[in-house]
């Protein structure tokens, strides 16, 4: 068995049971732990739950313009980082493919060039980042391994496809074995890691709004 | 000094308050550290240590110790006591629970929910300032953080009733509103309380004090005392169904607002019987229907939002109703509102004398904002706001102005049919 | 088999005996320069080294093989490089080709082997069986197994033609009821060359052996062991149908407007990206085309075990194989296990909120 077989055969297979295991496992434990009854009577012309919800989670996409120069660096590595990301994992044909081969949908991709400027792009960001939390005192300060250890196996498939495609280091065959090895590793550490946070932030979001807008505050 | 600290004890209150939003907020943190940028510990000191998500690493850790999948594969360890002891500072002294930090962070986490429910934990363990604590226990045994004692109130409210010639009634059988008072107003600014009475009066309300139940401020919540909490919320709740009260109105207290609206019912564990008002809203309701009409004040001011109040409670827009009505220059300070700066000593802080030069300089923040708009006068609607600032305006001896947006009203009140002079 | 094939002497008398002028000399030297990616000054030097050169012996053994590499080889275009071949080398022992049979035949190889001891090569098509004593398939009353190692011994070195013999083939591929090897897993102390390919290239099986001949030693060889002249470049990266990969035009199906307009056969399966050949720069039948230029996507037949590796026509970023039933069952025990540990955190909470458990009260909380 090659390298690619392995990874796209046993490993990225592994990858997407513990994935799927492990999102759903902690998905339904936060939503079977008990939830504290709110007895306090919601301030007239608070919105309706869903609303609410709703208006929260679009709100905090961006913060108030009062924070715009102190966070201006985290929004744009943040949003370069995401929508990079978007764009490499949904807009790449090889990537489409993928996903049509498990969800049976797909839709046309993006030309090649256009994918591999957009990862160096995100890739910048991503070293901006990880450069950022090494040396802003406050992100050293909270920054732990599992930090770290998130933009590691987010950034690992970044560079080994942009070296894949490339033909950089290894022959192309293995290089796309490592590529999909290492998304293997990003799923199955997925659900454990605070890569989580693309499933909480509706979570954590919602709540909040919600908590407060039955206050009749806006937070 | 040197009392056991009991981790398991902490560990354990941790586990009792295993709810999904905390849990969820939990897991969720990116450790972004954009929080920081919304902290006026952090803003006025760039210590780092004070950015808001690092206040949260013990609870973090202890529940993800204790709940989360994540303990079965051993990626977890035990909360120590030397964590909690390090943390003590960060969880009470430096933590105002103000919320601003939920208006930056990218999750929406509410942190300020997550420290209230960490001092419990801290409290258990044997950890808080002494005088938090102190102040927690004399409202317990004395009715009154600042040993406003029952009788004392009632002597107050005598020499107040005489001194200014107001009606001020007390322990009436029956009453459609309670009126509670804030034991800081109590001892060093009763003006409010006659100002809350003239008011009161002049839209000729049915309301009384109680004896049994007048202290709002509630410092079993914020030293982390459950049982101290509940006792407070109960001696009021006690008072307003004995004389069949519709309204409790809360004075300019934000916390004591914060914890009876919003909180209270659920340390009750049932629904209040009454409606819960600030004297804010209550007020703001009076202008709104045109019950009460004030003279125009024609200073410049601005105002000082209280977190409890405005942020976190909710009645941001009330403080705006009022002064329409007749501060004709009033100047909003930026950030406002909901995103307003806090005056460094709420959640109890101000009761913590070693936070005192970490409140002074947070108080830096607000008068900058005051002075950019051009006035020295801060008009606020929160006896603690107001004792935090006015040490702190010692301290640094600014020569503003500390205005009590009730007293404010009350002086410009138009009695009667008399035009604007009934009240001197 | 016919006698010239397997005299002695030098290629330039197999030449002229053949009635070969120099000029085709010269023409397939300058071919076979250019398949080699050697200058094209080299191939007057090469014309010179092969009239020269000594006719190499070789043994040519069929194990499990279909006899599509000799095929190949056979149905060679213009200037024959059958013939050309087949000048090069004397070929002393073909089963295939040769008149002789059975004992004669068989004591045609060990004549060989004792005549030229040491400097014979050894060209083995198909795979080797190796399960059960390798008694899945034998000739003249010997296993492959045994022919092979007693061939191989005083050989100067093996050319595996064929992916049967260089990486196992389809005879090797699940469930290889036969314990199938490649020679690479039977011969470890000799040179081997994988020509492989189901079937290799007629240009690659002679330009190897032409190299060998005219140059004397093995050509550079590529991690796999095979030439790298040959299998330096995979088929994607030398593909004409590439512009169209890279713009992101790509069919669909055999049959649509995409496939028409030539687009890219990547969804289609395509191995083209990690298979290593000459087909998109040589071309099969004498240049005129290869798989992808008819139409349809590279099999990678001559990488190691392109028989298992998945469908033909599942595109390469796709799973080998579906996992569906494991997907759906982690799902369902993801959702008890989350249900059951969120019901112990319900129950740990209620024994932490017991108010008959709850911690000591601090110290100095009655004064």
């Amino acid at each position: 068995m090659t390298l690619l077989e392995f990874a796209r055969g046993p490993a990225i297979n592994a990858a997407l049971v513990i994935f799927v295991f492990g999102v759903i496992w902690r998905l339904f434990w936060l939503l079977f732990l008990p939830r504290a009854a709110d007895h306090s009577v919601a301030k007239l012309g608070a919105g309706a739950a869903v609303s609410s919800a709703a208006g929260g989670f679009v709100r905090h996409m961006w913060p108030p313009r009062e924070y715009a120069a102190r966070t201006r660096f985290s929004l744009i590595v943040g949003y370069v980082l995401h929508f990079g990301l978007a764009i490499i994992v949904f807009g790449f044909a090889q990537h489409i493919l993928f996903i049509r081969d498990i969800f049976g949908i797909g839709w046309p991709g993006l030309p090649t060039g256009v994918i591999t400027v957009v990862s160096v792009i995100t890739l910048a960001a991503l070293i901006a980042a990880l450069v950022r939390r090494m040396t802003n005192p406050v992100l050293k300060m909270i920054s732990t391994f599992a930090d770290y250890w998130a933009w590691f196996v987010v950034t690992l498939p970044v560079v080994t496809g942009l070296m894949a495609v490339s033909h950089l280091l290894l022959r192309y065959e293995d290089m796309l074995g490592v590529h999909i090895l290492s998304v293997a590793l990003m799923l199955a550490t997925f659900p454990f890691s605070k890569l989580m946070h693309a499933f909480l932030v509706f979570v954590t979001r919602s709540q909040t709004s919600f908590f407060y807008s039955r206050r009749g505050s806006h937070v | 000094m040197n009392k056991p600290i009991d981790a398991a004890a902490a560990s354990k209150v941790i586990l009792s308050q295993t709810e999904q939003h905390l849990v969820g907020y939990m897991e969720a943190c990116l450790h972004c550290g954009m929080c920081a940028e919304a902290c006026h510990f952090y803003e006025v000191t760039g210590d780092p240590k004070y950015t808001p998500a690092y206040k949260l690493f013990p609870m973090a850790r202890a529940y993800k110790r204790e709940r989360s999948p994540l303990s079965w594969f051993g990626l977890t360890r035990k909360v120590t006591e030397e964590e909690l002891k390090e943390w003590e500072e960060l969880i009470f002294d430096s933590c105002t629970m103000c919320g601003r930090c939920t208006t930056i962070c990218p999750m929406g986490i509410d942190i300020a929910s997550i420290v209230g429910q960490a001092r419990k934990a801290f409290a258990a363990a044997g950890l808080g300032p002494e005088d938090l604590q102190a102040a927690a226990e004399n409202s317990r045994d004395h009715g009154s953080p600042l040993g406003l004692s029952p009788e004392k109130l009632m002597d107050r409210v005598e020499w107040l009733e005489d001194d200014f010639e107001t009606e001020m009634p007390m322990d009436k059988a029956k009453a459609d509103i309670l009126l509670t008072v804030s034991s800081i107003e109590a001892m060093k600014y009763p003006d409010s309380i006659v100002a809350m009475a003239k008011i009161m009066n002049t839209a000729g309300a049915d309301w009384t004090f109680s004896s049994k139940g007048y202290e709002s401020t509630n410092f079993g919540y914020l030293a982390g005392r459950p049982d101290i909490a509940k006792l407070m919320v109960t001696r009021i709740v006690e008072a307003a169904e004995a004389v069949g009260a519709k309204t409790v109105v809360i004075p300019e207290c934000g916390h004591a607002y914060g914890v009876m609206r919003w909180s209270g019912a659920n340390i009750l564990g049932r629904p209040l019987p009454f409606e819960v008002l600030h004297i804010t809203e209550y007020i703001a309701k009076l202008v709104r229907d045109g019950t009460l009409k004030m003279k125009p004040f024609t200073d410049a001011i601005t105002y000082h939002d209280p977190c409890q109040v405005s942020r976190r409670g909710g009645a941001t827009q009330d403080a705006r109703d009022i002064l329409a009505g007749f501060a004709t220059d009033f100047r909003e300070m930026d950030p406002t509102g909901e995103l307003n700066w806090c005056c460094g000593g709420g959640g109890g802080v101000q009761a913590m004398a070693r936070a005192a030069d970490l409140r002074h300089k947070v108080f830096q923040l607000k008068i900058d904002q005051t002075e950019a708009t051009g006035t020295k006068k801060l008009v606020s609607a929160c006896a603690n706001c107001r004792m935090t600032m006015d040490e702190s305006k010692d301290a640094l001896h600014w020569d503003g102005e500390l205005i009590s947006l009730i007293e404010l009203v009350a002086d410009a009140l138009v009695v009667g049919d008399e035009d604007g002079d009934g009240d001197e | 088999m016919a006698d010239w094939m397997s005299q002695q002497g030098t290629v330039g008398e197999a030449l002229t005996r053949q009635g070969i002028s120099r000029r085709s000399l010269l023409k397939y030297s300058s071919y076979l320069a250019t398949l080699l990616a050697l200058p094209p000054t080299s191939s007057q030097a090469i014309a010179q080294a092969l009239a020269g050169a000594k006719r190499q012996s070789v043994i040519w053994l069929s194990f499990q093989e279909c006899t599509g590499c000799i095929e190949s080889l056979t149905r060679s275009f213009s200037p024959s490089v059958e013939e050309m071949i087949f000048n090069l080398i004397s070929l002393d022992y073909q089963e295939t080709l040769q008149a002789a049979a059975g004992e004669a035949a068989e004591r045609a190889r060990l004549e060989a082997m004792e005549a030229n001891k040491g400097k014979y090569v050894v060209v083995v098509d198909g795979s080797v069986s190796t399960r059960d004593g390798g008694i899945y398939s034998t000739a003249a009353g010997k296993t492959n197994l045994e022919v092979l190692k007693e061939t191989a011994k005083d050989a100067l070195a093996i050319l595996s033609v064929g992916t049967c013999s260089s990486f196992g083939g389809i005879p090797r591929a699940h469930p290889n009821p036969t314990g199938a090897e490649p020679v690479s897993a039977i011969i470890t102390d000799k040179p081997i060359i994988n020509v492989s390919g189901c079937p290799p290239m007629p240009e690659v099986i002679a330009g190897t052996i032409a190299y060998l001949v005219t140059f004397g030693k093995l050509p550079e060889l590529d991690h796999l062991g095979r030439p790298k002249p040959f299998f330096g470049d995979n088929i994607h990266d030398r593909c004409y149908r590439r512009p169209f990969y890279d713009q992101g035009k790509f069919a669909k199906s055999f049959d649509d407007a995409g496939a028409r307009e030539g687009w890219c056969l990547y969804e289609l399966g395509c191995k083209g990206p990690v298979t290593y050949n000459a087909c998109a720069t040589i071309k099969w039948n004498g240049n005129t085309s290869f798989p992808i230029q008819s139409g349809h996507g590279c099999l990678g037949c001559s990488e190691p075990n392109f028989w298992d590796a998945g469908s033909f026509y599942k595109p390469l970023p796709g799973r080998m194989t579906g996992a569906g039933e494991a997907v759906l069952g982690a799902a369902a025990v993801g959702a008890v296990a989350g249900a059951g540990s969120a019901f112990i955190a319900r129950r740990r909470k209620a024994a932490a909120s017991d108010p008959s458990a709850s911690p000591s009260v601090p110290e100095g909380a009655d004064q």
